[in-house]
């Protein structure tokens, strides 16, 4: 209860801006890398921006992969630049990792790992949301 | 006043498309004012002239043709993303994109996403 009462104080104001959620695995579609091109447009244009992962989308954080394996560029590498594009709000959904055995190691800093609840309350936070 | 945003993201032959059609018809019968439609990923695939489908099945290319003369409805597609698909946009002429769209890149996405109240994907 604490943490549906924790939201009910947490969901005003809403935060404008757009969020993208991630949900497909990294090298099997270009789901990611079209979802991180649009992240990018809207980071340089100084929009207000956060990245959401979830369901086989949290693959795209976990460490040491290696795209050129597969002849596929390696857009993971590019979200060491997210703090250049002032790209700071970075969710990933626990239950998506405890699902795929994941630990919490990400190739990236400052990633927020929430509990569904709260995921979901992040979200409901942006006017705008985009799923790839 | 409310305004819309429409992310296109599936292709000509996908159902959703009939789906997303019939919604941005009815927003704009509802006086809901549409910022733009933005074509992305395989969405851009509306704009392929030489895209045939079936005369027995849904024709979503005819339909967008059809919102864009009724309403002036601004269809955008994402440059990168038709190249990707064998949509040439660097002639002059554009020979292969339906006169009904207009090329453009991400940056016109932000543009309608701000304008927007809202922003629905299809």
């Amino acid at each position: 209860m604490t943490i549906l009462d924790q939201q009910s104080s947490d969901s005003l104001p809403p935060e404008n801006g757009l969020a993208i959620i991630n949900s497909k695995a990294p090298f099997s579609s270009s789901h990611g890398k079209d979802a991180l091109d649009i992240a990018l447009i809207f980071g340089s244009f100084e929009q207000k921006i956060s990245l959401f992962f979830q369901g086989d989308g949290v693959y795209q954080l976990i460490n040491n992969q290696d795209g050129t394996l597969l002849s596929i560029k390696d857009y993971l590498k590019t979200f060491s630049a997210f703090e250049f594009y002032d790209i700071e709000d970075i969710y990933v959904c626990q239950q998506s990792l405890s699902n795929r055995q994941l630990g919490e190691d990400f190739h990236i800093s400052d990633v927020q790992v929430l509990a569904s609840i709260e995921f979901g309350a992040a979200l409901n936070r942006h006017q705008h949301v985009l799923r790839f | 006043m409310k305004t819309l945003a429409v992310v296109i993201t599936t292709p000509p032959y996908s159902p959703l498309t009939a789906t997303a059609i019939a919604y941005v018809e009815a927003a704009l019968v509802a006086d809901i004012s549409i910022v733009g439609v933005f074509f992305y990923q395989d969405g851009v695939m509306h704009a392929n002239k030489d895209i045939n489908i079936a005369s027995d099945e849904y024709q979503a290319i005819a339909q967008w043709q059809r919102l864009h003369q009724t309403y002036q409805l601004p269809l955008h597609i994402c440059i990168t993303a038709a190249e990707k698909r064998g949509i040439a946009c660097d002639s002059i002429d554009n020979e292969k994109i339906n006169e009904v769209f207009t090329v453009s890149g991400l940056g016109e996405l932000v543009e309608i996403t701000t304008k927007a109240l809202r922003l629905v994907q299809f």
